[in-house]
């Protein structure tokens, strides 16, 4: 396996202006992990307009928003472990046992065996994307426009069928964002669709504006909205330094995390939140034999710990290589790329491994910086989880409409963004994922190319998307993945209602 | 408003009542977009008109199995939370007349007392963060942010 573009990635990442953006980012991407107000996607997005502005070359931006990625990973368990409410959608499942452990006195443990967890992951993962990105880029070299069409039907597909608590609502959110992404001059005909007359509109939606829109603006409501709901910090870190035996103890729960989460973080469109969950139900089967699980159990934290830092990294490998994002942050990350005129694909390691092999180089130090910054600084975050909101937010907000503004220079983005950004708040009251909108409007114009270039190759037939063995195969994966779950939970209820039936009978 | 929090059903129907009415304004729009020439068989008009019969036949299943839903805010409340979209676009609006600094003192101090910060505390905090991303953006990262027609 060639693996040049790595060692050439080493020199990139460790120059000492990108050295530097890495430490700020995973410093401030701690702290945004830490804030139960703002994600991984919400601090990307307000990044990405600054990081634009300041001209930074596209790998540099890469390497910022990767660590700020990484550093949200770690981050998130702070608030998960001391204020039981996760700092993002992936440390949900570290505070079923981290935050019992901070109730019994052991916070200051839970926090360092949960960051030794994160590290683990995070470097398995990272290793586990130098492997694989360039043998899935050489597989991917064969694809035409009808296996990439397919691909994204398989990617919407598994987006569909693991990700929310209704499928058709996240296929709806899919279907929003490649609505959303018709919007502007179609190229190859040469008309204007949706656009209203709108000068403005002709090139688009500005991909910086929907997604601040999305979740800067959204998310400023419902914090507003949830304020009232106080929660209690907890202050007793007990002590620091974690016992031994624990870290014996969490060494396979961390190494199947970890794998778990990669495995996922590959898949198309699933991020962290359902490998975290995975990962800890996996574990719980395999090892809570004596009924610990959920009262303070160091494999019950490290388990997802790991997984959702494994799973930041391995949802890389489809977005550097076939262009699909594997997570909704890294779809935020493609949109980026598509602001530097790079589109991810197959071809790109060999055409610019500066920023293949910067980015995954950058997360192998990332990540060691990230375990240095957490273990001494963890009391400092901790205490950014006191800064009231009426701080907080009115600066989200400010960063927000100025981050659009010097972008794109123009009051109409602004409004636009924050039409979009109450569209953005209905939607999730109404129990809408975010993230799958700005997958659907990443792949849209791509989806819509391929579709047409595949049927202009064919002369109008549609056969041509069911004729290569890919395509084949992807269609096959895609209606599996988007049936078997369904299969077998109706398979279950039958057997319950059975077993039901069996209670009453005796 | 509250009467759809109660029910998540009730929402999903609300939800999918709307989304159908979008898909079909969107139908409508796709099919008849014009266009001069079209160097593919598919033309500008299809995918459209695909997305918005796959969004319509995906409000069924929404509107049968709504999964969970938020309640909506009331009263007070939705006043409040209104405000915050309301200020931002008022102000925005008047950013050219009234400058980058003011606008963004305006923001902070309203939107901070509405999160219950004290007015001292919320025009302290204006001030600062007036200054400090006025500082950030116009001198670190030298964009153009408008000192406002009224100061000429």
């Amino acid at each position: 396996m060639n693996l040049d573009y790595l060692w050439s990635g080493f020199a990139v990442a460790l120059s000492a202006q990108n050295l530097l953006i890495g430490l700020i980012g995973a410093f401030i991407g701690t702290m945004v992990g830490a804030l139960p107000a703002i994600g991984p996607i919400n601090g990307i997005a307000l990044l990405l307009p600054i990081a634009y502005t300041m001209g930074l070359p596209p790998e540099s931006t890469m390497i910022l928003l990767a660590a700020v990625y990484c550093g949200a990973e770690y981050g998130g368990r702070i608030s998960s472990i001391l204020l039981n409410v996760p700092g993002d959608a992936g440390a949900v499942m570290t505070a079923m046992d981290g935050n019992p452990m901070a109730r019994q006195g052991r916070a200051g443990e839970a926090l360092m065996l949960s960051g030794i967890a994160s590290f683990a992951g995070g470097m398995i993962g990272a290793t586990g994307l130098a492997l694989f990105a360039p043998l899935l880029a050489s597989i991917a070299i064969g694809f035409g426009p009808a296996e990439y069409f397919v691909l994204m039907v398989f990617a919407f597909a598994t987006l569909g069928s693991m990700v929310g608590s209704a499928p058709a609502k996240t296929l709806i959110g899919c279907v929003l964002g490649l609505m959303l992404a018709t919007v502007g001059l179609d190229a190859t005909s040469g008309a204007y669709r949706f656009t209203f007359n709108e000068p403005e509109l002709g090139d688009g939606i500005e991909f910086v504006v929907l997604v601040i829109g999305l979740f800067s603006i959204s998310e400023a409501l419902l914090i507003l909205e949830n304020q009232t709901k106080g929660h209690t910090v907890i202050r007793e870190m007990g002590r620091m330094l974690a016992r031994w035996s624990d870290i014996v103890k969490i060494t396979g729960a961390t190494l199947r995390g970890s794998i778990i989460g990669f495995v996922v973080g590959v898949l198309p469109g699933t991020g962290a939140s359902v490998s975290s969950s995975v990962s800890y139900t996996t574990e719980k089967r395999i090892s809570n034999s004596h009924d610990t699980f959920g009262k303070g159990d160091v494999r019950g934290l490290a388990a997802p710990e790991s997984a959702n830092n494994a799973t930041a990294c391995g949802a890389f490998v489809p977005m550097l290589t076939l262009g699909v994002p594997g997570s909704g942050t890294t779809a935020v990350m493609l949109g980026a790329l598509m602001l530097y005129n790079i589109q991810p694909g197959p071809m790109l390691i060999a055409e610019r491994p500066e920023i293949v092999g910067g980015l995954i180089a950058s997360l192998f130090i990332g990540n060691i910086l990230l375990l240095v910054l957490n273990l001494p600084l963890v009391n400092i975050f901790a205490r950014i989880l006191t800064l009231p909101n009426w701080i907080l937010v009115p600066g989200i907000l400010t960063l927000s409409v100025v981050g659009v503004y010097s972008t794109h220079s123009s009051i109409f983005s602004v409004i636009l963004m924050l039409g979009i950004g109450m569209v953005g708040w209905l939607l999730r009251k109404g129990g809408f994922d975010m993230a799958p909108i700005i997958l659907g409007f990443v792949l849209g114009r791509v989806m819509e190319v391929n579709l047409r270039n595949a049927l202009a190759i064919s002369g109008g037939d549609i056969g041509i998307l069911f004729q290569s063995k890919i395509s084949l195969i992807l269609w096959a994966m895609a209606i599996g993945i988007a049936f078997v779950p369904v299969l077998l939970a109706r398979r279950a209820k039958k057997r319950r209602i059975a077993a039901e039936q069996v209670e009453q009978s005796a | 408003m509250s009467h759809l929090s109660t029910h998540p059903r009730r929402t999903g129907l609300i939800g999918a009542a709307c989304l159908l009415l979008l898909a079909l304004a969107y139908g409508i729009g796709g099919s008849t977009i014009t266009y001069a020439f079209a160097s593919d068989p598919l033309g500008p008009r299809v995918f459209p008109v695909i997305l918005a019969i796959a969004l319509a036949v995906l409000c069924i299943f929404y509107a049968r199995t709504p999964g969970d839903a938020e309640e909506f805010p009331r009263g007070l409340t939705m006043v409040r939370i209104m405000a915050i979209p309301v200020t931002l676009i008022v102000f925005c609006l008047l950013m050219e007349t009234i400058g980058f600094p003011i606008m963004v003192f305006c923001i902070v101090t309203i939107i901070s007392a509405l999160f219950g910060a004290s007015f001292v505390l919320s025009a302290i905090g204006g001030v600062i963060q007036a200054a400090l991303w006025w500082f950030i953006f116009s001198y670190l990262l030298e964009v153009y942010l408008p000192v406002g027609s009224l100061f000429g």
